[in-house]
């Protein structure tokens, strides 16, 4: 065990030694990426009626008239004092425009993970304890609509029911018009919690609510079906054959035997779950207005705001670098079989 | 026994929750907020005039602050913070503005001829849209506090529709005196009837300005909503989340839907004059664009009233001129209307038809959903009309490319389109057809550059210097004998005008809206639901 825990945290130097080199090759390619991709945030910003003169004045403003090496070697050397630079189209620091729109995008993340194991557990394990039954038959049926289905269209039709027809839930935004949110650490429902206002929080819980509950509908078919094609190879196995045969309970043998070896892949593929959505969920986040890190990105991308996009992608390169490693370290630490 | 409590019990937790969740829901559909909420598409990056450059944040900054002077429908200069219209020097080099006393900015600081100096060298130093003074300021003088003098480098007919535009709002110096050369996008402090009581890039709240100089709003507060999809704002607006929708870009299919709604009296759905301008840009200095006939047979086959139609469902209007009707104060038609007939018998002169079909290269900005249907229904309406001379073969490219591009001629034909940056003819006719430096009908340096055309005309330039010596009646007369001289050569050719569109619920009066495409929001008024 010892010399497990050694070795994974040896892995773990290693890994976390070689993200320097990582966000080295992103950031240069995003850099060059988007040099190469046609379009100028110079027109961007002044649209096709600007003259000669007021585009390279602008040019000049922004610093893009210098050479691409000099550019380059700029925004290394500003990326090592961790500086990301100002946004191009509004001059406010790149930084503070990803520290207002990750909070959004996590709380929306962490929630849809959290909705779409709570449909996509039970489903799978029902479906699996009652194999070519009904309900495996509806688990299968909803797993499969549950990935097939377009996110934007899943959402309109969410939108559609719950906001237009029932007139239950808002159509989109992060907090009600007039509600005020507390911005400590940009989560509205953590903040609302630490600054104790009930309305806030139930503000909050109300419009996180639809976009949270499409996303993580959409994502239980990916943990439904992993969850069923794990546990029925673990109640295959031998292991769980010797626990029947010693007279081991169904909820034991569940519990004790099957589920912690039939976690392990589970534990692979959240972590992808989970990164993929460390860049946002960019359809859900449009269709709902919801103020994350996708939404930022594609106006960005949209204005060619070269500073705010290149910042937004080692921000996210990062948080998926760091996600992968921990479900890494997880899963060494809970299967030994495992060798670093 | 043991299954049916398990079972009992979960139902007893999920009702809870249901009831906890829709009375929560119930109570949050009860709009206890006396503010009007109005909703539109997008965000708002920034507050900040000098930064200001969509139509949403034109909208917030019109009821945050007032400007010098606003155009009213007939055209005509109505003083706001200026106590009367400009008077002009006898050789038009020098404007003298007199201001309105007693006005004070929200942060209680007064209004006067050095606030309004330090807005448009601001707005001069570092305003996005710098370009509209183009050199035309040479200094400003304010020998009183009442007394402006704006002393031009040449005599400029336009300069008075400028000092209507937003971008020049003035804000308090005071407030803003370490943002002289940085722009301050999240807070506002001017003159006008609302105050900014909070700004997000997604919501903005407005509260009534207790001490405003002039008529005070005539409801609480407005809360400014961004969503970002058409179907989003749509929804928001049908389940009555929101009081006023004010959206051009809204899609076509669901303005007619709420246009329909309108005509059941189920709301009321208002509109500006039409500013915005739908038109294609033919590049005029190559072959085979640069023989005359050939853009005429190509304005000829374009079927207006089938677009209209089919795209709009006749709620855009079909245009055959490229300033809007608003500032010509006649119907005055002058671009060739559809004739597929004429427009065969041309190419056939030119050479081609038999065999020899025309093809046109129409590229169209793929993020904008009505221009794709713009070039596929025109290709389709040439493909059953004329197929026998003409044809189109349509390419999408995002906008931000489309205008990198457009000064290199790279499009043959493209479609584009144009509001003018301050209410005047000439915002419609400078941008799109003057040139600094050409050959004969050959631009190489000037705004028909810009617009992907290339095509100059010395009258035209002529033309131009002498309307900037004029006013009124004379000077509209030389801008439209601009107009008609660009619609015989047609570097253009005009496809509709649209209008800003507003839709309220039918317990909030019918927005109004200025001459700019704006709405006065201090107007809207809540009645009892």
């Amino acid at each position: 065990m010892k010399s497990n825990i050694r070795n994974v945290l040896n892995y773990a130097l290693i890994k976390i030694s070689l993200i320097p080199l990582n966000l080295w090759i992103i950031s240069s390619l995003i850099f060059i990426l988007l040099r190469i991709a046609p379009g100028d945030p110079i027109d961007a910003i002044l649209g096709s009626g600007a003259d000669d003169e007021a585009r390279e004045l602008m040019r000049f403003k922004l610093g893009l008239n210098q050479s691409i090496q000099i550019q380059y070697i700029n925004y290394l050397k500003n990326l090592i004092n961790f500086n990301l630079g100002d946004s191009l189209s509004n001059q406010e620091p790149v930084m503070e425009i990803i520290s207002d729109a990750l909070p959004a995008t996590i709380e929306l993340g962490l929630f849809s993970i959290l909705i779409a194991m709570l449909i996509g557990f039970p489903l799978g394990y029902m479906g699996l304890k009652n194999k070519n039954k009904k309900y495996d038959y509806i688990s299968r049926i909803i797993g499969i609509s549950s990935y097939s289905i377009p996110p934007f269209w899943g959402a309109m039709m969410m939108q559609l029911i719950f906001s237009v027809i029932l007139r239950v839930l808002p159509i989109g935004g992060r907090m009600p018009i007039t509600g005020n949110p507390h911005n400590i650490t940009g989560f509205f429902i953590l903040d609302s919690i630490l600054k104790n206002d009930f309305d806030a929080f139930l503000g909050s819980i109300y419009h996180l609510a639809l976009p949270s509950f499409t996303l993580g509908f959409l994502l239980s078919g990916i943990f439904s079906r992993s969850l069923r094609s794990s546990l029925e190879k673990s109640y295959k196995s031998d292991y769980v054959d010797a626990a029947i045969c010693r007279g081991i309970n169904e909820r034991n043998i569940l519990l004790n035997y099957a589920l912690p070896n039939a976690l392990i892949p589970i534990f692979t593929i959240s972590g992808f779950a989970i990164a993929s959505l460390a860049g946002g969920a960019l359809l859900i986040e449009v269709t709902f207005s919801w103020p994350g890190l996708a939404l930022k990105l594609q106006e960005a991308i949209l204005q060619r705001d070269y500073n705010l996009v290149q910042g937004i992608v080692i921000v996210t390169s990062i948080l998926i670098i760091s996600i992968n490693l921990l479900i890494d370290i997880i899963i060494a630490f809970f299967d030994p079989r495992i060798n670093y | 026994m043991h299954k049916l409590k398990y079972l009992r019990k979960k139902v007893y937790i999920t009702c809870t929750l249901i009831a906890i969740f829709s009375q929560y829901s119930c109570t949050k559909k009860i709009n206890t907020s006396q503010n009007i909420s109005i909703a539109s598409s997008g965000k708002i990056e920034s507050i900040d005039p000098a930064r200001a450059n969509t139509l949403k944040a034109y909208q917030l900054l019109h009821a945050l602050g007032d400007t010098l002077y606003e155009l009213n429908n007939e055209g005509e200069l109505i003083p706001k913070l200026a106590e009367s219209k400009p008077i002009i020097s006898k050789d038009k080099l020098r404007i003298y503005i007199k201001l309105k006393k007693n006005i004070l900015f929200h942060d209680g600081t007064p209004f006067d001829s050095s606030s309004m100096k330090f807005t448009i060298e601001r707005f001069q130093n570092i305003g996005t849209l710098n370009y509209i003074l183009n050199n035309k300021i040479k200094s400003i003088e304010t020998p009183s506090k009442e007394l402006l003098i704006i002393n031009l480098n040449n005599p400029s007919s336009s300069i008075e529709g400028i000092l209507t535009s937003v971008n020049l709002t003035p804000i308090s110096p005071n407030f803003y005196k370490d943002h002289f050369d940085k722009f301050l996008n999240d807070n506002f402090i001017g003159t006008g009837k609302y105050r900014l009581k909070r700004f997000s890039n997604e919501i903005q709240t407005l509260s009534p300005n207790v001490s405003y100089w002039s008529n005070k709003t005539k409801n609480n507060g407005i809360n400014f909503i961004g969503y970002n999809s058409s179907s989003t704002l749509y929804g928001a607006f049908i389940s009555k989340q929101v009081d006023v929708l004010l959206s051009n870009s809204i899609e076509d299919t669901l303005r007619a839907k709420l246009n329909l709604l309108d005509q059941k009296n189920n709301l009321k759905e208002s509109e500006s004059e039409p500013i915005e301008i739908s038109f294609i840009s033919l590049r005029t200095n190559k072959i085979p664009l640069n023989n005359i006939n050939i853009r005429l047979a190509i304005a000829k086959s374009l079927n207006r009233q089938l677009i209209r139609n089919k795209i709009s469902f006749n709620l855009r209007n079909s245009a055959l001129s490229l300033i809007p009707l608003i500032f010509k104060k006649d119907n005055s038609v002058s671009w060739p209307d559809f004739d597929p007939k004429e427009s065969i018998r041309i190419f056939r002169e030119e050479g081609y038809c038999d065999g020899n079909i025309f093809n046109l290269p129409l590229t169209y900005r793929s993020n904008v959903p009505t221009d794709k249907l713009i070039a596929f229904y025109w290709q389709q309406s040439v493909k059953a009309e004329m197929k026998d001379c003409f044809s189109i073969t349509i390419n999408g490219v995002e906008s931000t490319t489309i205008y990198k591009n457009l000064s290199k001629g790279i499009y043959p034909a493209v479609i584009l389109d144009w509001t003018g940056t301050y209410s005047d003819p000439e915002a419609y006719l400078s941008p799109l057809l003057s040139c600094d430096k050409f050959i004969r009908n050959n631009c190489l340096k000037g705004e028909s550059v810009y617009s992907g055309s290339f095509w100059a005309s010395e009258k035209v330039e002529k033309l131009f210097k002498e309307s900037d010596n004029l006013t009124g009646v004379e000077r509209l007369k030389k801008l439209l004998e601009i107009e008609k001289r660009a619609s015989q050569s047609l570097p253009y050719i005009p496809i509709w005008t649209s209008s800003q569109k507003a839709w309220s619920q039918n317990y909030i009066s019918k927005p109004i809206f200025n001459s700019a495409g704006i709405i006065n929001m201090s107007e809207l008024v809540k009645n009892e639901k």
